[in-house]
């Protein structure tokens, strides 16, 4: 049976409602942290639950890609992911730009701060999956490539990392990109570079997939995390720094539109 | 097109203007654990990776070589926008804590939990003690060029004493099959790595070994050397990446 929100709220215990009550009365510039916390709580579930599904099946059906077991259990894991990813994407993305402000000139201080502050939490979402995909999953394939030989691109690791991690940051990067470019002015003018230079820098990450995957078929099947088979996700990477230039322009923007706002107590 | 960084008088905000611009700063807080954990853990791990993973891999010739050359990369970079844009003596730290905060949840539950390796055997090497003083002498100097002489030369000396007393007890010999060998190579004996065979173990190579107990300091001075010239290229490299500018098309 489905809950509504409210019937939900009146479910929860005395100390967890109080909190909830605070998020939904946040001010007006925090419009979006209910949003911004349920997408972290539901990324979080997505990869706690994917590491448990290779804790669980990874040793029992993941070891050898030609028995029945491996198409039953990973690589129908796989295609889910397709289209799961598939579907994402195009929702997402043609929300955001289906939903987006035509009336940019007129916009007001104060929805103006209030958009980059959602600009800021799409980005910290995109970390959040960078995270994910860069960190914790990136060196666990390491860690089960030194237990399973692999005789297969797709490993059990692989097709969590490589074909979900990857892509799933990367749409989170273009979101937030796309979502400046369609609802803040100064995005809107011009392209802007640390923005563009930290959203696709990473995405070569994933090109990079295809030179390592040859590399590991026809002339390295050992896993020396070091060699130079693996620069092209360095180099990717490194463009993670744009980081550094949004927050610029972001509090450039902000300290701008906070010195016309009259003072409030 | 340029953002114009504002440069007026320091006037601390009051009120709905302060709480907004706090609010603010959790933001960025949050925002700049993960990326900094998520990039700089991948950079890390794919350029030095092995020497970090693994306890018989931590040698006396490359790792303490290794090691702080590619560890020095990001602190420089993002050095040169929290201190030069906000003031904030603490770049190097920050990444440095965050990279320990992600090799350590993947040691434990990607190594230890899901594939069984004991957790002495991929300890991962900590860059703390040279980073805060990167940070120090930064804060102190407010000098690229100072700071990359002798922080870039702190960082790469204090890799390997300050991870001595993490590492020491490895290093301790032990007999088998009627041969000396360290107990960390007996980890290594012991945990067959399937995707890693003994040649693919790069320790102690070349002439160097000749030099006995002078191998570790060499290494050493060669990584200071190295990284006075690393850091001051990836402060250029933070400088770049923190461009304001907007393009007309791309």
């Amino acid at each position: 049976m489905a809950l509504s929100s409210e019937q939900l709220k009146a479910a929860l215990p005395g100390q967890l409602k109080a909190p909830l009550e605070k998020l939904e009365n946040a001010p007006w510039y925090l419009k979006d942290l209910p949003t911004y916390l349920k997408a972290f709580g539901m990324l979080t579930v997505i990869y706690i639950g994917l590491r448990l599904y290779q804790g669980e099946f990874a040793v029992s059906a993941g070891l050898d890609s030609y028995e029945p077991a491996f198409e039953q259990y990973w690589m129908r894991l796989f295609y889910i992911e397709l289209v799961i990813i598939t579907l994402f994407t195009t929702g997402l993305w043609g929300y955001l730009w289906l939903s987006r402000d035509r009336n940019l000139d007129s916009i007001a201080p104060k929805e103006e701060i209030r958009r980059y502050f959602t600009l800021t939490m799409w980005i910290s979402v995109y970390t959040f999956a960078v995270y994910w995909a860069g960190s914790y999953f990136a060196e666990q394939d390491n860690s089960w490539h030194q237990v399973a030989i692999r005789d297969t691109p797709f490993t059990a690791n692989h097709i969590i990392e490589f074909y979900f991690n990857f892509p799933l940051y990367v749409i989170l990067g273009g979101s937030a990109w796309v979502y400046a470019r369609t609802r803040l002015p100064l995005y809107a003018k011009g392209i802007s570079l640390p923005l563009t230079l930290a959203v696709f820098g990473p995405f070569m990450i994933l090109v990079s997939v295809g030179f390592n995957e040859w590399g590991h078929t026809f002339w390295f099947r050992e896993e020396f995390f070091a060699a130079p088979i693996h620069w092209g996700f360095v180099i990717g990477v490194w463009f993670a720094l744009g980081v550094g230039g949004i927050l610029l322009q972001g509090v450039t923007r902000l300290i701008e539109l906070l010195d016309g706002l009259e003072d409030a107590p | 097109m340029s953002a114009t960084i504002s440069n007026r008088s320091f006037r601390p905000y009051t009120g709905e203007k302060a709480r907004i611009s706090r609010a603010y700063d959790y933001l960025i807080l949050v925002l700049a654990l993960f990326l900094f954990i998520g990039a700089f853990h991948l950079h890390f791990a794919l350029t030095v990776g092995d020497w970090d993973f693994w306890v018989d891999w931590k040698d006396r010739q490359y790792w303490p070589l290794v090691t702080p050359l590619m560890g020095i990369t990001f602190p420089a970079a993002v050095q040169y926008v929290m201190w030069n844009k906000f003031r904030l003596p603490m770049g190097a730290t920050l990444c440095v804590a965050a990279l320990l905060i992600g090799t350590w949840v993947t040691r434990i539950f990607a190594y230890h939990y899901w594939n069984f390796f004991p957790i002495n055997m991929v300890l991962p090497a900590t860059m703390l003690p040279g980073a805060l003083v990167l940070d120090f002498i930064l804060m102190l100097s407010n000098s690229l060029t100072v700071t990359a002489i002798f922080g870039g030369a702190a960082f790469a000396l204090l890799f390997y004493p300050s991870n001595w007393p993490i590492f020491g007890m490895f290093h301790v010999p032990v007999e088998q099959g009627n041969g000396q060998v360290t107990v960390a190579d007996l980890f290594g004996f012991q945990y067959i790595r399937t995707g890693m065979p003994e040649y693919l173990r790069i320790i102690e190579r070349g002439t160097l070994r000749t030099y006995g107990q002078y191998a570790t300091p060499l290494s050493a001075f060669c990584s200071a050397l190295l990284c006075t010239l690393m850091y001051t290229l990836w402060w250029y490299i933070g400088k770049w990446f923190s461009t304001t500018r907007y393009l007309n098309k791309i």
